[in-house]
Formats: C-alpha cells, sequence, structure tokens
C-alpha cells in the first residue's frame, strides 16, 4: 500500500518535472528539426509498409508529411502497438498520434484530437456457409478482431453475448478467421474492405454484413493542452481541404481504382466535434 | 483525474475481468505443469537410455524445442498445427477454447524440454554404482530406473523443477498473442477501456509477483523439510 504511494509518488513527479521541460511542443519540435509520428504501419491503407521501398506509406503518412511540411520539419515516423498509442503520445515518446485513431468522448479526457481526418463505420465480415446475414446473429458466437482499439467495445456493445477474441494485428485475426477460429470479424469498413478484397478468388466464401456496428470518426491525436500544435494541424488539413489536395490523398488511397473501392467522400476535413 | 485510483482494481466490472484473467493464468499454470511433468520424465528417460536411436530422439526433443522462442511455439500451435487435423475434429475444436488449447500444449512442450535437462541431471547426480547394483540385482533398465535411482533422483530434482515451474507462471503471459483471455490480456482490456494503464498493469505485477513469491516459498520450505540426502 505505502509502496504504491510511493510510486504513484514519483511518477507524478516524473510527469510533472517532463511537462515542466516541454513548455510549447511547437517549439521544441521546431528546435528539434523533426516531427515524431506514432503510426500502425500494419493498417492498410491507411498507413502500411509499401512491399517495393519497405517505406511506411498511405492516407495518414501523407496527411502528416503535409504537417511537417507546414512546420518546416523532416516528418519521422514512428510504428507503435494499437493499446500503446495513447501512452506513448502522453509519455511525449511521439509528438502526434496518425494511427486509426477513433476520436470518441472517453479519449478527450486523455488527449486532443485533430479535425477529423475520416469517417468510418466499423463492420463485420463472416463466412458464407455459417447463415450470418446480421449482426445480431453474432451473438452467442465468437467473433475475432484487433486489440485496443474500439471494436471491441463496439462489439459488445452491439452484440453483448458475443465471445470476442482479439489478436495484436488485424492480420492475425482475419488469419483466425480464415481458418475458422470464429465466425466473424470486425474492424473499419476501410480496413476490413481492404482485408477482404485480398482473399481474391476465395472472397465468395465470405460476405461483409451491411449493417455498421457503429460509425467511427478517426482523427491524429495530439497531447492535451498543446494548442499552438494542434493550431498547425488543424490549418494545415483546412489548407488541404480548400486546395482540392485532400480529395485527392483520399482517391488515391480509398478511392475506385483501389481495394478500398470508395466511389465518393462522404466527410470534408472541417471539424473537431463529434456527436 | 487522480493519479492512481484504486477503486478501478478493487470493484466492479474492471476489477472482475482482472480477477477472471488471473484465475485463467492459474489454470493455465496447473494444467501445463501436470501435462508437462510426465513428458519431462520420459524425455530424461530416453536420453539415458540404452539404445542409441531413443537418446538421438530425447536429444532431438530437447535442443528443437529449448532453442525457438516460445512466442513462436505459441504462433505455431495456434495458426499451424491445428490446420492440419481432420476437417471435423477442426471444426469442433475451433468452436471451443482453441486459444487456451493451444497455449497449454506449447507451455506443455516447452517446459518438458527444460524439466528434461533437469531431470537427467538429477538422475545423473546418483552415483553409477546405485545403478550398477539395481542391474546385479536382476532388474531391468526400467526397473533399476523406476525402484533405486529415480526415487533418490526425483528429490535432488525438486529444487530446479520449482524455478522451472517460476518460468512456466511467468510463460503463461505469452499466451496473450493467441487471444487467451488471460492476466496479460486482461490488464490490455482493462486499459484499452479505461486508460488507466497503470494501474491494470500495477494489479498484474502484483499479482504475477505474490504467485511467483508463494513458488518461491515453497521451494525453500522443501528444502528445509526434505534436504538432500547426502550418500
Amino acid at each position: 500500500m505505502r509502496h504504491t504511494l510511493l510510486t504513484a509518488a514519483l511518477t507524478a513527479a516524473a510527469l510533472l518535472l517532463g511537462s515542466a521541460a516541454h513548455a510549447d511542443q511547437l517549439a521544441d519540435i521546431k528546435k528539434k528539426g523533426e516531427l515524431v509520428v506514432g503510426v500502425l504501419g500494419t493498417d492498410e491503407p491507411a498507413t502500411f509498409i509499401d512491399p517495393k521501398t519497405r517505406q511506411i506509406v498511405g492516407y495518414e503518412v501523407d496527411l502528416v508529411n503535409a504537417i511537417a511540411k507546414k512546420i518546416g520539419v523532416k516528418p519521422v515516423l514512428k510504428q507503435i502497438a494499437v493499446a500503446a498509442r495513447i501512452p506513448e503520445l502522453q509519455q511525449g515518446h511521439v509528438d502526434l498520434v496518425a494511427a486509426g485513431l477513433t476520436h470518441n468522448k472517453e479519449r478527450e479526457a486523455q488527449i486532443d484530437f485533430s479535425l477529423t481526418t475520416f469517417v468510418t463505420g466499423q463492420k463485420a465480415v463472416v463466412k458464407k456457409d455459417s447463415g450470418i446475414t446480421e449482426v445480431s446473429q453474432l451473438a452467442g458466437k465468437k467473433v475475432l478482431t484487433i486489440r485496443g482499439g474500439t471494436q471491441e467495445p463496439n462489439i459488445r456493445k452491439a452484440v453483448p453475448t458475443a465471445e470476442v477474441v482479439t489478436f495484436d494485428t488485424s492480420q492475425q485475426a482475419f488469419q483466425a478467421l480464415q481458418q475458422g477460429k470464429g465466425v466473424g470479424y470486425v474492424d473499419d469498413e476501410a480496413a476490413l474492405l481492404r482485408s477482404y478484397a485480398k482473399l481474391g478468388p476465395q472472397k465468395a466464401k465470405y460476405v461483409v454484413l451491411k449493417q455498421n456496428l457503429s460509425t467511427e470518426s478517426l482523427a491524429i491525436g495530439i497531447k492535451k493542452g498543446e494548442t499552438a500544435l494542434k493550431a498547425v494541424v488543424d490549418d494545415t488539413l483546412r489548407e488541404l481541404e480548400k486546395s482540392g489536395e485532400a480529395q485527392k490523398i483520399f482517391l488515391k488511397w480509398y478511392g475506385p481504382n483501389t481495394a478500398s473501392g470508395f466511389q465518393t467522400r462522404d466527410f470534408k476535413l472541417e471539424t473537431d466535434k463529434i456527436d | 483525474m487522480p493519479l492512481f485510483d484504486y477503486s478501478l482494481l478493487l470493484t466492479g466490472q474492471y476489477h472482475d475481468m482482472l480477477v477472471a484473467g488471473l484465475w485463467l493464468s492459474l489454470q493455465l499454470l496447473v494444467v501445463s505443469l501436470v501435462c508437462a511433468l510426465p513428458i519431462a520424465l520420459v524425455v530424461a528417460l530416453l536420453r539415458l537410455a540404452p539404445v542409441a536411436p531413443l537418446r538421438w530422439l530425447g536429444f532431438a526433443y530437447v535442443e528443437s524445442i529449448r532453442n525457438i522462442p516460445l512466442l513462436a511455439h505459441m504462433l505455431f500451435w495456434y495458426f499451424g498445427a491445428p490446420e492440419l487435423l481432420p476437417e471435423g475434429i477442426k471444426q469442433r475444436l475451433y468452436e471451443g477454447h482453441i486459444e487456451a488449447y493451444s497455449a497449454i500444449v506449447a507451455l506443455s512442450l516447452y517446459t518438458a524440454a527444460f524439466m528434461a535437462e533437469d531431470i537427467r541431471s538429477g538422475i545423473r547426480a546418483i552415483p553409477a554404482v546405485q545403478f550398477e547394483a539395481g542391474r546385479a540385482l536382476g532388474f531391468g533398465f526400467l526397473g533399476t530406473m523406476r525402484r533405486v535411482v529415480l526415487p533418490q533422483a526425483l528429490r535432488v530434482t525438486v529444487p530446479p523443477l520449482i524455478s522451472q515451474t517460476l518460468s512456466l507462471w511467468k510463460n503463461t503471459s505469452i499466451a496473450t498473442v493467441i487471444g487467451v483471455a488471460e492476466l496479460m490480456y486482461q490488464a490490455g482490456q482493462v486499459e484499452s477501456a479505461t486508460f488507466r494503464s497503470f494501474e491494470s498493469f500495477a494489479f498484474a505485477s502484483a499479482a504475477y509477483l505474490t504467485v511467483s513469491l508463494a513458488i518461491t516459498g515453497l521451494a525453500s520450505w522443501y528444502h528445509h523439510r526434505f534436504p538432500v540426502r547426502t550418500l
């Protein structure tokens, strides 16, 4: 008991010292000459490793590059785990998090969010022979997804009796679905369609359920209270929207010629409010 | 927001999740231990067998398992091995708790390789004359082992086996990678639900430490109660 209090006190001291050292993150970034951004790198097409160049590329990477350019520094991408996103940001290991981060009310107490950069529904894909056509039929069944995101709480909200099994990466969870270790796999629509497209001729055996489990607003995560940094990030996003660049970037990664195959973009980079 | 919020750990839904995780971790420990011990004994005897091919078999088992990380074993027994089973059995398994079964298989085989080496050392600590005396009385290899050598050897072996049990206890945490809802998994789930990383992992650490200390305590009690007989 006393030891935990001591540890807590030490941690508090460390946090206070840490925050005192970082008076203004934007100034620090300019001084360093680099903007360190935490990305997943396993989340095609938002952030993933290009097999040819071995570089991390994607929709979120293009946005981040624009932000770094606006500040006038070099972007440095750092791969982080889904569950580590918020701690990495709070402890100052990364300046921004662009890692398929859902903006929700619970998280607003912990960190700040940029303008919404993407709006996606979370959907489930099931094997055809399971006979499932509605999300509600997943009740009492094994459902697979990725750990540390909003997928799991959303499944529990939509289907309280589903048995959820989570994995470190979406690839592992999808692999488990292919092997039949669960009847359904849940993920953000864009990522899910991408995995689904990779099945190739096997696609006929699976079906993506129409119903959304939830609608997610994704945004870039910023350490709480760094107003100057947030202002730069948001300004950059607004400019991208105004110049039509945002539309181009979206179509490049999610458009009709990609595996995600979105015909239109039904959101704009304009607000950091969520319902 | 207080810096350290005990209430999260002591009551409510998150407390229940963490306790369920601890309970599953303990189950993994006990079941894997019960499976690993007989395998270890058989492998140790294989490695000391009078027939060369059996010795090679034991050697191959120990070396192939010991030199590959447990993480790789876990992934193999979950994503790889079950795929080779016949369709009917596979379907039944996958509907059930395949995650936990795979973890138990990986943990048992892995721990058995280390324990086999400890048991072998214990057997070799018994003077060769004991074995020769057994053979002279007309017992076979297995008979001599069972009636003369093993009763003495296993007593010598208990302390290192308890230390392997300690490793096994910590290794149960690796099962989180294949979606087994053990303690680390649940701590991660509580963390992603509440963002109170510090509290959830403090609970997990305290639980691991408590059980580890209990195992260590058991070892020193055994030493005290059953000291190794000097021959």
